[in-house]
């Protein structure tokens, strides 16, 4: 098992059967994992933030930290190693908020209505989904099955 | 009430390096020298073993290789050196930490993250940095290295009042242990002899509400730099984000929404360039 760590405004893609895509302490940030089980290809991308249009350079240099940047990267990687986009499985974890936070940054809720957005703009179901609450995930994508797995408080993984 | 097993481990903890507190009387000084600096510091080897190896960092911004002591202060000037003894006197206090975290060194990165951090809220709020600022983001959370232990014991009592109950888990700690790492951290402050601003901003750096009289802008910003680092999950923790936000915030500093998300993303960039300082607890 080689298992490749995906940083913080970070995406990696993979078609090889002995990898896995881990990525630590979501936080109010989101994970996607998206996997097409016909071609064995996955791809795990870890956004931090809604919006690029809050710095646009940033967006160019590292897009993987915006879900508006991020998530087309992240399918289009997905593309090039032969996945399809009608045969990809989409796994979402993460977008926490800090305790009472209705009327406070709410990133976390933005991450998440920024993606929805996006997803249904683009004509994509989500298959599963572990999000909001107040903790931390950490993400697991294993290429050879496709399975995601969760990591939250309880330091225990299950299959999402 | 802080019990006495926990006021035993607090005694237990190594004394903080006088050599610090020296370093930031004599910069104090408008008319310091070089060569004091470099005579207080060299006398303590793992501080100075720890300078040389951060101070060619690039968030330190110096463009020369640095070789000796005596550079790095010439380089690092009156600023960045006083971030940079405190980073090196704390960063051994974080080595073992139970019960928030699976790996040790989750801590110590949380808690460079949110000096970092603290500096980028200060530069966009107030236009200046503030090593006080810098210090109290490195400490804001040393009660957890003592109140850890106690964590792990009693961690399913502490989770179960945090999922199914509704208390952010600085309640919980209180509710359990009888004391809060915040608390513990400002107990721990004031034994190490910290100024009250310093102490402050620990105590309440959860609550900074709290706060009765006073200039209270340190602890505020605190809270702000912690609440950002876990939301993007620096050094994220079995607490996770189970603290309560405290929308006056936006009141007190006039912080827009993209004001916070701007310095989110300059926060990523400090971390990636300060590299060094977190590398500090892998060579220790």
């Amino acid at each position: 098992m080689n298992q490749i760590v995906v940083g913080i405004s970070d995406l990696k893609v993979s078609g090889n059967i002995g990898d896995v895509l881990i990525t630590y302490a979501l936080g109010s940030c989101i994970g996607v994992a998206v996997y097409d089980p016909y071609v064995v290809v996955g791809g795990l991308l870890h956004f931090m933030l809604p919006d690029s249009s809050i710095d646009g350079n940033k967006a160019k240099k590292n897009p993987a930290m915006f879900a508006d940047t991020g998530i087309p990267l992240l399918f289009k990687s997905c593309y090039k190693l032969g996945a399809e986009k009608k045969r990809m499985i989409v796994k979402i974890a993460g977008g926490a908020s800090i305790m009472d936070d209705m009327d406070y940054f709410r990133i976390g809720q933005k991450n998440i209505t920024a993606l929805r957005k996006m997803f249904w703009r683009n004509n994509v179901l989500i298959d599963a989904e572990d999000i909001g609450k107040n903790l931390n995930r950490t993400v697991q994508l294993h290429i050879s099955t496709g399975k995601v797995l969760v990591k939250n408080s309880a330091n225990v993984f299950e299959e999402l | 009430m802080i019990s006495d097993k926990i006021l035993k481990s607090i005694n237990n903890l190594p004394a903080f390096p006088a050599t610090v507190h020296r370093v930031s009387e004599v910069i104090s000084d408008p008319d310091f020298s070089v060569g004091d600096l470099v005579n207080i510091i060299k006398y303590d080897q793992s501080i100075t073993a720890n300078i040389l190896r951060m101070c060619n960092s690039p968030y330190f911004g110096i463009r020369y290789k640095v070789s000796s002591l005596r550079e790095a202060v010439v380089y690092l000037g009156r600023k960045n050196i006083l971030n940079a003894v405190y980073t090196a006197g704390t960063s051994r206090y974080y080595k073992k930490v139970k019960g928030y975290y699976w790996g040790a060194t989750k801590l110590w990165e949380h808690s460079v993250g949110v000096a970092l951090m603290s500096q980028i809220l200060a530069k966009k709020i107030y236009d200046r940095e503030d090593p006080g600022l810098f210090t109290a983001g490195l400490l804001h959370d040393i009660g957890k290295v003592v109140l850890g232990e106690f964590v792990h014991e009693s961690f399913q009592e502490i989770m179960d009042l945090v999922s199914n109950q509704g208390y952010s888990f600085l309640e919980a700690e209180e509710e359990v242990i009888g004391v809060n790492h915040a608390e513990l951290g400002g107990e721990i402050a004031s034994l190490w002899n910290f100024p009250k601003e310093i102490r402050d901003a620990i105590t309440y750096h959860h609550r900074p509400d709290l706060i009765e009289k006073g200039d209270d802008s340190i602890p505020w910003l605190i809270y702000l730099a912690d609440q950002a680092c876990m939301m993007m999950g620096i050094g994220g923790g079995a607490d996770g984000l189970a603290y309560r936000g405290l929308k006056e915030v936006i009141n007190k500093f006039g912080l827009r929404q993209r004001d916070f998300e701007e310095s989110i993303v300059l926060l990523l960039k400090d971390l990636d360039e300060a590299k060094e300082l977190l590398d500090l607890m892998e060579n220790d």
